[in-house]
């Protein structure tokens, strides 16, 4: 290991003075108003996928895309796993696996000679296991591309599991758990999803301490094999290589894998909200989070473009939108407002409105969503925010693809969730997708999904100080909660069990 | 005005920014938080971005600067209420005196009075509907940075927009948006586990040195700011000499350069370059600690005083970080793998523009205390003081530090980034230059700086353990 590497790569930036002088006489004056700018045409065709596409002998698809700029290689391999395959009991398993598959050593060296390896080389192996996806990557010289294929190919296929790392990580994961309540932003993202998909939901099935302190090896090499097999795997790559010499690698990095693996069940889809209503977290900091839910939609949704246009007109728009004109711009509640409405791949997330406000205040700024929710369903919106919105979705879609990872990712995700298979097109046709949106789209969009009698709201903050309100604002929690005003309370972080039973809350300040 | 461009023709688009020299060590107490609150005024717009009758905007705004006036003389009376007892909390509405309810309704009328004539947030607007992407902003201690993504054909767009809102801002909304930036610090500061802490922390390691108070400010300046402070701090750092425009992305630079002159050569100099900053930090005399009970693990957090930026030991000192961190590093290897004591830790060396620290922090694993992660910790870099680092280990680290030097370019957005913090920070040739000083570091260099800073008598220390229920 003498190897010395030795860039050092400098730009050629190029400075200039701009020397403030006696305008030049005759010199364009500059326009007063930047709408009476003319600026030259840009045409701009997305890549086609078709172009990176590689199906390999050994199993996976392949994204390719060559790139010489710089000596670096990219390589991603998505797995089809994900938490919603662990067993019962076994909950954190996945993720264990996830991370010990590279952090745990291999077959030919111990969990500390493979760090050593890798951080010489100053490459970044890594690899982990979420909701419904597996993700191992590789980043590293051009020039180690080789040695790092090996050693890539030995921690999928032979990956140790070094039994002291399996303890430490899982004493990490249980310490870590002991944080759970510390932060109002980890819980509100935690009942999120719990108010989004219900308690028995299998995405709500977080590890605990009992869950956990349980996993050992040989459920984790039992995980590893069942799934992280070829057939399972996505590739995505871009960078310093020759394609068709990488081809013949990527061949070889999966050609005879050890083991024969399953094909995974398809991901359980039956989510279900809890019932509507307000739902009040108490927790001592000076500023509620609020999250107003909605049943959301999935991506393929005939009205998906309609309503994506709707949330960004309604909040999702940033400085542009609604919502934080409002809550933010005119009545300085809030510095992050807003709105969301992912499409869903596999199953909707809610639509999500969400502001963080001081404790007093929170009732007010509830209230400003609702108006503006019924506001956007009850009138069309204006040609100029229609026009506008579009408009910036189409001028911004290159952003999409501005970099070579982005455009081998993106590709293989659409190849992973199945949209390539479904819509080959759906890049292509994207920006006319998005132009045939019209204002009664828009409004039927929202009257579909901003229906007032189906919102949750979902706060954390000083209970007491959030239901007194504002003495300069008449709202109150109760006028939102459609009768359902409920006390919610903290899970216990070790067994994520609900500290203390659901309850209405009288609400005296009314 | 000085100009930075780099041609990238892969993507068309460009990533365009500018860094104002001014952050928080440029303002002084009572106005702490101003050059953040300005950053958030920058995208107000102009006397035509934003207002459908300029004329009449600069009346109304007038006119509640003198409603403003009146409240704030009210302000120092409820301010002296407080301090004799009679009002317990300034921030409560309740706090609040008749007259000046009556005043704030007399405000509201103007902002009222205001809103017919406005187009809002239309700054945003005009460059979301033309592709303008990621629009931002951010302040440091040393510096204010605004930056955008637009497609390539949109360029002279930037061009107009920021020389627009640099030659004639119109700070309208301005209370409203004291009250968000209010809220932001609720936000970061006062509702985190350990944001009120580390701004502590923090106050207590800078005696002497603007870098004392928070880049947020302190509460009450934030709710006190005024709008005149604002005008005279924009005449003060907001002229062209102390600001630098960066573009990086797919243009051509010669046929650029004449439009930037006439863009940005509209702007006049400022009668008067900005201040230097003359305050150094004392020499610390005594090691400084202080204990908190905290909504967290159990943890501690050690800093030193070091260098700033491209001083000629910061190289040392980043070397000496990497040497500690990460998976091979000395703390991981000693603390969390070897005696056990943490779950993890790390240190790093931050060079400001005006003062520099080196950090070190870890977490206790269960069963063991903060001291004893402390103790560790000391123990690590006592074996840096006295023994050579292994040739293996060093170059070790600096391939780590090569390798980023290509990691760093992966987009116009990544560079203008760097180009903007090297900037604000005191020279972007640094952008080129710290790779070959990072690479000609010595194992003596390291045991030097680590001797010469890492004392005890040069740092404070804050251990956390958890609050009780």
């Amino acid at each position: 290991m003498k190897r010395v590497l030795t860039a050092v790569l400098a730009l050629f930036v190029a400075l200039f003075l701009l020397v403030p002088a006696e305008r030049a006489k005759g010199a364009a004056a500059v326009p007063a108003r930047p709408g009476q700018l003319a600026f030259p045409p840009l045409e701009y065709r997305p890549p086609n996928p078709a172009d990176y596409r590689v199906q390999l002998k050994a199993g996976p698809v392949a994204y390719l895309v060559p790139d010489r700029e710089l000596p670096l290689v990219n390589l991603t391999i998505l797995v089809r796993t994900g938490d919603y395959l662990e067993p019962a009991g076994k909950e954190g398993v996945a993720g264990v696996t996830g991370n010990l598959l590279t952090r745990g050593g291999t077959k030919s060296m111990t969990a500390e000679a493979l760090e050593e390896k890798l951080a010489f080389l100053a490459a970044q192996l890594n690899s982990a296991v979420s909701d419904t996806q597996g993700t191992v990557s590789l980043n590293l010289l051009s020039k180690d591309l080789d040695e790092g294929l090996g050693i890539l190919r030995e921690a999928l296929t032979q990956p140790r599991f070094q039994d002291d790392k399996l303890a430490l990580l899982k004493q990490q994961m249980l310490q870590q758990m002991q944080q759970r309540n510390d932060d109002s932003a980890e819980i509100e993202a935690r009942e999120v999803n719990h108010l989004g998909y219900g308690e028995s939901f299998w995405a709500n099935h977080a590890p605990t301490a009992k869950s956990v302190e349980s996993i050992d090896r040989t459920d984790v090499e039992a995980f590893h094999r069942r799934w992280f097999v070829p057939g399972n795997f996505v590739i995505a790559i871009n960078g310093d290589f020759d394609r068709a010499a990488m081809i013949g690698k990527l061949e070889k990095l999966f050609a005879a894998w050890p083991f024969k693996g399953e094909t995974p069940p398809p991901i359980p889809t039956e989510t279900e909200m809890t019932k509507p209503g307000v739902y009040l977290v108490n927790k001592d900091v000076n500023q509620g989070r609020v999250s107003i839910l909605l049943p959301g939609i999935m991506r393929d949704d005939p009205d998906y473009f309609p309503a994506a246009i709707m949330n960004d007109i309604l909040g999702g728009g940033g400085f542009t939108s609604r919502l934080v004109n409002r809550i933010r711009t005119d009545e300085g509640l809030a510095y992050h407002a807003g709105s969301s409405l992912p499409g869903g791949t596999y199953y909707a997330p809610p639509m999500r409105a969400l502001f963080q406000t001081k404790s007093r205040t929170v009732p007010y700024a509830v209230g400003i969503v609702f108006e503006e929710m019924k506001r956007i369903a009850a009138e069309p919106v204006s040609d100029e925010e229609l026009d506008g919105t579009i408009t910036g979705l189409i001028e911004r879609f290159p952003r999409a693809f501005a970099t070579k990872a982005q455009i081998a990712g993106t590709f293989a995700q659409d190849e992973f969730t199945g949209r390539y298979a479904k819509d080959p097109g759906y890049w292509k046709n994207h920006r006319a997708k998005i132009r045939a949106v019209t204002k009664a789209d828009v409004q039927r969009a929202a009257r579909r999904l901003l229906k007032p009698e189906q919102v949750r709201v979902l706060i954390i903050g000083q209970k007491d100080e959030i239901l007194r309100g504002h003495p300069d604002h008449p709202e109150r929690l109760i006028d939102f909660a459609g009768g359902n005003l409920m006390d919610w309370p903290l899970r216990d972080p070790l067994t994520m069990q609900q500290m203390a039973q659901p309850k209405p809350i009288e609400d005296s300040a009314k | 005005m000085k100009v930075l461009l780099l041609e990238r023709h892969d993507d068309p688009s460009v990533s365009g920014g500018w860094v104002a020299h001014v952050g928080s060590a440029n303002e002084r107490p009572g106005i702490t938080g101003i050059a953040h609150l300005f950053e958030h005024m920058m995208f107000k717009g102009t006397p035509t971005i934003g207002t459908k009758d300029a004329a009449k905007d600069l009346e109304i705004i007038a006119e509640q600067e003198r409603v403003r006036d009146v409240m704030r003389e009210e302000e120092a009376k409820m301010r002296a209420a407080y301090r004799r007892g009679e009002l317990e909390d300034l921030t409560k509405p309740e706090s609040k005196s008749e007259r000046y309810r009556e005043l704030e309704k007399e405000f509201n009328q103007l902002i009222q009075a205001q809103r017919d004539i406005q187009v809002k947030n239309e700054f945003d607007r005009i460059y979301r509907s033309a592709g303008g992407a990621g629009m931002n902003a951010f302040t440091m201690q040393d510096m204010t940075g605004y930056f955008i993504n637009v497609p390539a054909n949109k360029i002279e767009l930037w061009m107009w927009m920021e020389s627009e809102r640099l030659l004639n801002p119109v700070f309208r909304e301005f209370y409203a948006e004291r009250d968000v930036v209010y809220e932001e610090r609720r936000m970061r500061t006062e509702s985190t586990p350990l944001g009120k802490f580390a701004e502590t922390f923090n106050a207590m390691f800078f005696d002497a040195h603007p870098y004392h108070w928070p880049v947020i400010g302190w509460p009450s300046d934030v709710a006190s700011i005024s709008k005149a402070e604002a005008d005279a701090f924009y005449n003060t750092f907001y002229a062209p000499q102390n600001i630098t425009l960066i573009l990086v992305g797919d243009f051509n630079s010669a046929k650029l350069l004449p439009q930037l002159e006439r863009y940005f050569g509209r702007i006049p100099r400022g009668p008067n370059n900005a201040p230097d900053l003359v305050t150094q930090e004392i020499p610390q005399v005594a090691e400084k600690r202080m204990n908190a009970e905290a909504e967290a693990n159990p943890q501690v957090q050690i800093q030193w005083h070091t260098v700033p930026f491209a001083h000629r030991d910061s190289y040392a000192l980043d070397i000496l970080g990497e040497l500690l961190s990460g998976r091979t590093g000395r703390l991981y290897k000693g603390l969390v793998l070897g005696s056990e004591v943490a779950t993890e830790a790390n240190a790093g060396q931050m060079s400001l523009k005006w003062a520099g620290w080196f950090a070190a922090e870890g977490e206790a694993r269960e069963g063991h205390t903060p001291e004893e992660v402390e103790q560790a910790i000391y123990a690590e870099l006592e074996k840096l003081k006295s023994e050579a680092v292994p040739p293996e280990e060093l170059q070790k680290v600096k391939n780590n530090f090569a390798a980023a030097e290509y990691r760093k370019l992966s987009s116009n957005q990544a560079i203008l980034m760097q180009l903007i913090f090297n900037e604000g920070l005191g020279d972007w040739r640094e952008f080129n230059n710290a790779a070959a000083q990072h690479q000609a570091v010595t194992a003596d260099d390291v045991r030097r700086v680590a001797s010469q800073y890492l004392t005890r008598e040069n740092r404070a220390v804050a251990t956390y353990t958890r609050k009780a229920n």
